[in-house]
């Protein structure tokens, strides 16, 4: 049954947001709280910083890449909305690489549709453009950069990897698995890589899991060596440009901030009341390490599980990556909320019930949390310690509704091996 | 001898008269020096802190009667009457209003002549803060004709690690806006304050207490060529101010606690890693025992 055509979708979902962008501007004017995120604002100050010749960084709380400023000096000569209607551009943009993606895969049409309503319909991630976060474009690269490899443009997909990596560090993570499906037996000179088919998902691939030994038999391969050079090279590029024009204040605030940081104000992470209780004195290095062993534990064995379907990998470590960090803001959802959709159809999970039992769980123990956070914030109880349970509560959601998603996830590398002339030779 | 003393007398006259000239001079130059604070800083706070790297009381205090004693607008000879009247803290949780209700009396026959604000200056107890970028929001507003936080603004910063603020606010004082009888204006200033995260304690709170706000008038004689400017503050005349000290009480994190939440944190970070982990070595062996043969 054909639920609406993708046109009609689009269309339908354009309108929404530039509603939603309207109504914004109408309640910031009419209202005292603001339906603008404080980042928007933080953005548009930085980017009309930029316009009279000056840093970005003389913003207080500007902590992104000079791009995102560059990119929104619009908003003074033009209309101060320009920031919203691009951000809800790439959110769109989004909905159309998911459909480009499954279609590469051969996911039938109505299965598509269904897909794109968890994206373009889901209230996180359409308040989130229309608000002025400028997350959907760092989704929107990252899609295309899945686009790139499936079609065999590395050199496109190594040039936007580098420059997602400057924009959001948190990319990062999907380096190991790029280089692990970057194999020999799926990109060879000359060749397009081939997509498995959906069609073909229930039947055991050739694919084994346990490639280990044979991806450090041949690590070193021309795609490999030359999609890490050409993406290690942009990254670079950025950052020694940013740091010739904004010297140390842009290196702190765009990059070092990231990796250091330990806010010990209340958010959904596990870790915000011992990174409170323990700011008076500094953490050893040994004790940060021991902090991360976990995170990293879960990225390793989830890349060398999954890394042959790197939308799921990719899905499931983003997932894993916010649920372990030291700070979790709303905002991080959208990282793999963009990811969802790609692997909706290869999943054994009906959403009734198991699928709605999983947004329950991961909705309530939210919702759970904002009430104590409420009751911290804006009534000024003493409730650190409920609030922390939230979030240990909030992590297991997490862990709960990933590993549902993996027990119920049916494999399936992207690429089909091709056939060398080696293998010819020997048949 | 008579020679003598008429020469004393001589050199007394002109001490006394080159030391009344100093005087006048003094007095001249006296408004120039306060007038030029207001011509090359907008906020007296930001004159402060142009001397002072961070908030010391004693230090302000200082300041505010070198650099700001009182001088009258030209001819005229008024000493307005100002008054805070009630202080209070409104709203619950992390982000409420300091209120005050300040009263000015003044003669009404000197208003016409003179264009006047009211200043308040909020020095801030360690552990609050003032978001600059709201301040402005509400100058734009037109709530305040000026509105700015001065000294350590970092909105992020736990009290531990952050020093000391302070709020200045400006409000004109136009004929239309007086009260009653025409001798008075009555303001209500309003300014949102955000806790910052407490230092740990014992029982669960910090006790944040707020002390009287230093109120001023600023005038400026319309009729004067020189435009000089003069000012008037609460430390001159008796000041009334509400009798309760206002406090907020911001919850904070208790230390007995840490060792708990410490060790439960890292056994959940391990238990959810080794659930995942689990998870992925148990689907690997449920696909190849239950996925049909390999062609």
């Amino acid at each position: 049954m054909e639920v609406m055509n993708f046109r009609s979708l689009i269309i339908f979902s354009a309108f929404l947001r530039v509603l939603l962008i309207v109504y914004g501007e109408w309640q910031d004017t009419h209202m005292e709280v603001r339906y603008t995120d404080v980042d928007y604002l933080v953005f548009s100050d930085a980017a009309a910083l930029v316009v009279v010749g000056k840093s970005p960084y003389k913003r207080s709380t500007y902590r992104y890449s000079p791009l995102i400023a560059f990119i929104l000096t619009p908003n003074s000569f033009i209309h101060r909305s320009w920031g919203k209607f691009l951000f809800s551009a790439s959110d769109l943009l989004v909905g159309y690489f998911i459909r480009a993606i499954l279609k590469l895969r051969g996911v039938p049409e109505n299965l598509t549709i269904y897909s794109l309503l968890v994206w373009l319909f889901n209230p996180f991630t359409f308040t989130i453009g229309t608000r002025g976060n400028c997350e959907p474009i760092i989704c929107a690269i990252i899609l295309w950069i899945i686009i790139c490899i499936m079609r065999g443009n590395l050199f496109q997909g190594a040039v936007w990897y580098g420059l997602v990596v400057h924009m959001r560090i948190y990319p990062i993570i999907y380096a190991l698995p790029i280089v692990l499906t970057l194999d020999p037996n799926h990109f060879q000179r000359g060749k397009k890589p081939t997509t498995v088919d959906w069609n073909s998902r229930q039947h055991k691939s050739n694919e084994t899991s346990n490639r280990l030994w044979v991806f450090f038999q041949s690590i070193f391969t021309r795609s490999r060596i030359l999609f890490g050079l050409i993406s290690a090279t942009v990254f670079f590029f950025c950052t020694g440009i940013f740091f010739y024009l904004y010297e140390w204040e842009f290196l702190h605030e765009a990059l070092l901030y990231h990796l250091t940081r330990t806010d010990p104000r209340h958010n959904f992470s596990i870790y915000f009341y011992h990174i409170y209780l323990n700011y008076e004195r500094e953490f050893a290095v040994l004790e940060k390490l021991i902090s991360f062993l976990p995170q990293l534990i879960v990225q390793i064995v989830l890349v060398f599980r999954f890394a042959q379907d790197f939308p799921f990998c990719f899905f499931v470590q983003t997932v894993a990556f916010v649920a372990f960090n030291k700070v979790i803001t709303a905002q991080y959802f959208v990282w793999f909320f963009c990811l969802l959709p790609l692997i909706l159809p290869w999943s054994k999970m009906k959403l009734k019930w198991e699928g709605i039992l999983c947004v329950l769980v991961w909705i309530g123990a939210q919702t759970h949390w904002l009430f104590w956070g409420y009751m911290l914030e804006f009534k000024g109880n003493q409730v650190f310690l409920q609030l922390w349970a939230a979030s240990l509560l909030f992590f297991a959601a997490n862990i709960y509704v990933m590993i549902t998603i993996i027990r119920r996830h049916t494999y399936s590398p992207v690429f089909k091996r091709l056939v060398t002339s080696r293998t010819k030779k020997t048949t | 001898m008579e020679y003598q003393g008429f020469r004393v007398l001589l050199h007394l006259r002109l001490g006394i008269m080159l030391t009344l000239l100093a005087g006048i001079t003094y007095c001249k130059h006296a408004p120039a020096s306060f007038s030029e604070l207001f011509r090359r800083h907008k906020y007296i706070t930001e004159a402060y802190f142009q001397k002072h790297e961070t908030l010391i009381d004693r230090a302000f205090q200082d300041f505010i009667s070198s650099e700001l004693s009182h001088v009258f607008c030209g001819k005229q000879n008024f000493m307005p009457k100002l008054s805070v009247m009630q202080r209070q803290l409104i709203g619950e949780g992390s982000h409420r209003r300091l209120t005050s209700s300040v009263k000015i009396e003044i003669q009404p026959e000197v208003i016409s002549s003179l264009s006047c604000e009211a200043i308040v200056i909020e020095r801030l107890p360690s552990g609050v803060f003032a978001d600059p970028f709201e301040l402005e929001h509400l100058t734009g507003r037109g709530v305040f004709s000026g509105a700015s936080a001065f000294g350590d603004t970092d909105l992020e910063l736990p009290t531990v690690r952050a020093n000391r603020s302070v709020v200045e606010v400006h409000v004109d004082l136009s004929p239309n806006s007086l009260s009653g009888n025409k001798n008075s204006w009555e303001l209500k200033i309003e300014i949102p304050l955000h806790a910052r995260y407490a230092p740990l304690g014992k029982h669960g709170y910090t006790r944040v207490e707020f002390e009287s706000p230093d109120l001023f008038v600023h005038c400026v004689d319309e009729g004067d060529t020189l435009n000089q400017s003069c000012i008037f503050s609460s430390t001159d005349e008796g000041v009334r101010t509400s009798p309760h000290a206002i406090v907020w009480e911001v919850p904070s994190g208790i230390v007995k606690h840490t060792k708990i939440v410490s060790v439960l944190t890292f056994i959940a970070a391990v238990v959810g890693a080794l659930s995942v982990f689990m998870a992925c070595i148990f689907y690997s062996e449920v696909s190849v025992y239950n996925g049909t043969k390999q062609s």
